[in-house]
This record gives structure tokens, C-alpha cells and sequence, in this order.
């Protein structure tokens, strides 16, 4: 079927299988490569992109069940020339390691920090990061990040 | 396993055309696709073709009156959780809808998808509104019917082929409730056991009726009768109910999993009893 979408603000027309998860359409069908497969499951949170701004699993994603919606991936939020205040953050605290789950870190951050869902203490930010799994960094430098975001916000 | 033919996904705008479309071709009803789109990982096959619910409006509305909730079988858990957020009667599944699994997932995950899914133990809403005493309502060729929770856990692989599951009733009796769930990590697994809880309590903080569900045990969660009439008459006391608990556990037979073997998962139901009463206290 012929779906389309709006991806990082520009409107994309493609044809692809109905139950195709959204995660393998942007990867390999529009080539954008920073939601990663990789549990499949839905429990790990590095395929994570935001549909209509809510952070969505882009593996358990139908691609039909978002035809006409609003896709952001890590692509669109951030920039090659200048970090964004999460990445920045993160770059600050050394809190990235091998970099597997970034791409969705950055996307859950970014809402966290941005939607105003999100109370600015350490419980609530574990509470909002449960489905972004990993594996190497222990999880607190990235969360003193996150809260140096949402305070610099409130200044 | 990606199937010969990868089944179509139609996105009917009323139940009748949904209802119509499940006849013709064999579909099944898809709403979140968190259960669905994992049938690869558990070596099951597709269904031909899925009947997309998201486009029929009346399935994702909440309802409240003076005397029952109704929710949509569309309603995803995070916005059932915002929902509920007002009613402080409805704090267990306020927090089964609000804890289960993890922020995207509660995101794009139903209530229909959760209470039709019987091969899935771990439902958090399926214990949470056993314990309401909930009704569900089933669409199907020949009209809809009400069915009570209990019942339909029963039959639901025979009654569900062709019928669609439209909303979930829960009267509103104003009773205090609680959910306690126990995953192994803090959060974002499946609960090893679930204790949901109604009750009235009486003016002297008695308990004057109980209502539990226990989730996540056995292959489908069940009220667990023996201690709602042990607890009849009895203060809310949390340490007090897990004694009362621990002596009543000879009927459970529990499902050894990947998480925890069975007799683990019946050994910390007296525990999670008594937490769930406990937090009836500050109620
Ligand atoms: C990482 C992860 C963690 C999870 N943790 C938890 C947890 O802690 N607690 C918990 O309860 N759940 C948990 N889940 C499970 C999740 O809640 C279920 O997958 C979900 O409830 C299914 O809902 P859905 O809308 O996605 O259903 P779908 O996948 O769309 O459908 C599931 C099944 O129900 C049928 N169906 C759906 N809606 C209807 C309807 N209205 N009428 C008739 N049939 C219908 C479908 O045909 C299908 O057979 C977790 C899932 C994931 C991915
Ligand atoms: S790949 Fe989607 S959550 Fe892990
Ligand atoms: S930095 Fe390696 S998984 Fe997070």
C-alpha cells in the first residue's frame, strides 16, 4: 500500500507492506539510520521516535497505523552543526558510552525535558527513562544530564 | 518468519464496517499492536489481515457519570491513567494503567488489547478490574451483549472470533482500591504477581467487604475468594493480612515462567496482600 508521511517536517510518499514496523521503514526504506532495532520487544526504547510528539516503540509500530501522522526522529530533533541542550548536556556530564541507546535516549530526553510531563527530580526521570534500557553507562550520569537540562530550562 | 502474503491492515471508521470486515476475511481486531506486532518472537503466525480500531471514535472515549465509568476498549493505558486522575476510588487501576510496562508502550497499548490477549498471564487491568467487578461490553454479527469480566476471562477464546470488544463497566460504588504489582526490576518487566484490591471499609476502618483479584500466577487471574471472607471484620493492617494470606495459599497453582518458577510467584502473594491493604490505609 501506498503510505504516507510526514517525517522530520517533509512530507514522504512511499510504498511499503501495512504491518511493516515503522522502525524498518525509516532505516531502510528513507534511510535514516538513528532509530536502531534492537530487542524488537518494545522494552528496550533504541528504535524510539516521536509520532504526534508522544514517544512511541517505532518496532511495535504498524507503519499503517501512522499513515498522515507526524514523525520526529533523532535526525529531525537535533543537528550536525549545533548540539541541542540535551545533547550538550550529555556531552557535559560524560554520559555517553557506547552510543547503542542514545539515539533513543535523546528522543526521550528531549520530550522529557521539553513536554512539561515530567517533575524535576531524580525519581520522576528514572520513572520517565524505564523503557530506555542501557546497558553500559548505570543510568545516573544520564539523569544528572537530564536534570541540568530541565533546571537551565526554569532559569 | 515473515509470512508469503503480509497481511493488510484496514482502518474502518464505524464498528459496523469493522464487525463487517472481521466476517469477510478472517481478521482480527489489531488496536496498539504492542501484543500483535511480537507474534514473530513467540514463532506465531499473522492473522490473514487485521481491523484497525483507532479510527472508530467511540472506542477511545472515557465516560463518567454519577454511577459508572465506561471505557472505550481503544483507550490506551496512559490515557486511561489521566483519566482516572481525578477519582481517587480508582487508584488501583489508575495505577495498573499508569505503571504497567513502560511510558511508550503504555502509550500505544489498549484496554481491549490487554483484556483480549488470553494467552498474556501479566495483564495488569485484567486483576485491577476483576476486582471492580467490571462488565464488559461484545459487539459482534448478531448485536452487542454485556458480559461480566469473570465470565468473559473464562470464554473469551471461543466467544472473541468475528466480536469485537467495545468498552469496560465499572460501577462506581466508592469503595477504596489498590493494585500491587511485583516486577523484578523497579519497573518495565512483566509483574511476577499482581494483588488487586476493592474494599469497604466501615467507620471504625473495618473491613466490610473485599473484593480480590490476583494477576500474573496462574495462566489467568482469578479473585481469591478464601481471603475475602478471612478478611471480613478485620482492621486494615497490612502485616496483619499477610499473616491471614500466608495460610491461604493451598489453592493457587502457579505458572513456572521465564521470570520466576511457579512457587515464587505464590510465595510473595501474601506480601503483595498485605502492601495493597496497607496503602488502603492513608486512602
Ligand atoms: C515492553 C512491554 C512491556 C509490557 N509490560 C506490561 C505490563 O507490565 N503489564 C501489562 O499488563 N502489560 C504489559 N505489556 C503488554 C501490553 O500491555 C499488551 O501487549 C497490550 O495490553 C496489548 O494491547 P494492544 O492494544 O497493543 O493489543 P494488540 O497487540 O493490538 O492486540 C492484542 C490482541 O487482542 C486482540 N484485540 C485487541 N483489541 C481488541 C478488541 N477491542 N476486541 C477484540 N479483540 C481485541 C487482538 O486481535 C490481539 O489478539 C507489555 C508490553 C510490552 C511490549
Ligand atoms: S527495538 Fe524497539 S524497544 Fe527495543
Ligand atoms: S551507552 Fe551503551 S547502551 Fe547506553
Amino acid at each position: 500500500m501506498t503510505i504516507r508521511l510526514t517525517v522530520n517536517g517533509e512530507t514522504r510518499e512511499f510504498a511499503a507492506a501495512p504491518m511493516t514496523p515503522l522502525v524498518d521503514v525509516l532505516r531502510d526504506g528513507l534511510h535514516l539510520t538513528g532509530a536502531k532495532p534492537v530487542c524488537r520487544e518494545g522494552f528496550c526504547g533504541a528504535c524510539m521516535v516521536l509520532v504526534d510528539a508522544v514517544p512511541t516503540v517505532a518496532c511495535l509500530t504498524p507503519v499503517a497505523l501512522v499513515e498522515g501522522r507526524d514523525i520526529e526522529t533523532v535526525e529531525g530533533l537535533t543537528s550536525g552543526e549545533s548540539p541541542t541542550p540535551v545533547q550538550a548536556a550529555l556531552e557535559e556530564h560524560d554520559a555517553v558510552q557506547c552510543g547503542m541507546c542514545f539515539p533513543g535516549m535523546v528522543v526521550a530526553l528531549t520530550h522529557l525535558t521539553t513536554s512539561g510531563t515530567c517533575e524535576p527530580n531524580r525519581a520522576a526521570v528514572k520513572e520517565a527513562l524505564v523503557g530506555n534500557v542501557c546497558r553500559c553507562t548505570g543510568y545516573e550520569r544520564i539523569v544528572d544530564a537530564a536534570l541540568a537540562v530541565m533546571e537551565a530550562g526554569h532559569e | 518468519m515473515r509470512p508469503e502474503t503480509p497481511p493488510e491492515i484496514l482502518l474502518p471508521a464505524t464498528l459496523g464496517e469493522a464487525l463487517a470486515s472481521l466476517g469477510e476475511r478472517a481478521a482480527a481486531p489489531l488496536a496498539g499492536g504492542t501484543w500483535v506486532m511480537r507474534a514473530p518472537l513467540r514463532r506465531e503466525p499473522f492473522a490473514p489481515a487485521y481491523v484497525g480500531l483507532s479510527r472508530i471514535p467511540e472506542l477511545s472515549l472515557v465516560e463518567v457519570t454519577d454511577d459508572a465509568i465506561a471505557i472505550g476498549a481503544a483507550v490506551t493505558h496512559a490515557d486511561l491513567a489521566n483519566a482516572l486522575a481525578g477519582f481517587p476510588e480508582f487508584a488501583g487501576l489508575r495505577l495498573a494503567a499508569g505503571s504497567s510496562a513502560n511510558p511508550a508502550v503504555r502509550s500505544a497499548a489498549t484496554v481491549g488489547g490487554n483484556l483480549c490477549t488470553a494467552d498474556f498471564a501479566a495483564a495488569d487491568l485484567v486483576p485491577a478490574l476483576l476486582c471492580l467487578d467490571a462488565t464488559v461490553e461484545l459487539a459482534g454479527p448478531a448485536g452487542s451483549r454485556l458480559i461480566p469480566l469473570a465470565d468473559f476471562l473464562a470464554q473469551r477464546t471461543g466467544l472473541l472470533p468475528g466480536h469485537i470488544l467495545t468498552k469496560v463497566v465499572v460501577a462506581r460504588t466508592g469503595q477504596r482500591t489498590a493494585h500491587a504489582r511485583l516486577p523484578l526490576r523497579k519497573a518495565g518487566d512483566y509483574p511476577v504477581a499482581i494483588v488487586s484490591v476493592a474494599m469497604r471499609v466501615d467507620a471504625m476502618e473495618r473491613i466490610g467487604a473485599a473484593r480480590i483479584a490476583v494477576g500474573s500466577v496462574e495462566a489467568t487471574a482469578r479473585r481469591w475468594t478464601g481471603l475475602e471472607d478471612a478478611l471480613l471484620g478485620e482492621p486494615l493492617d497490612g502485616a496483619r493480612t499477610t499473616g491471614i494470606a500466608g495460610s491461604l495459599l493451598a489453592s493457587f497453582n502457579g505458572r513456572d515462567g521465564v521470570e520466576a518458577p511457579g512457587w515464587y510467584r505464590v510465595r510473595v502473594l501474601p506480601a503483595l496482600a498485605g502492601r495493597a491493604v496497607a496503602s488502603l490505609v492513608a486512602a
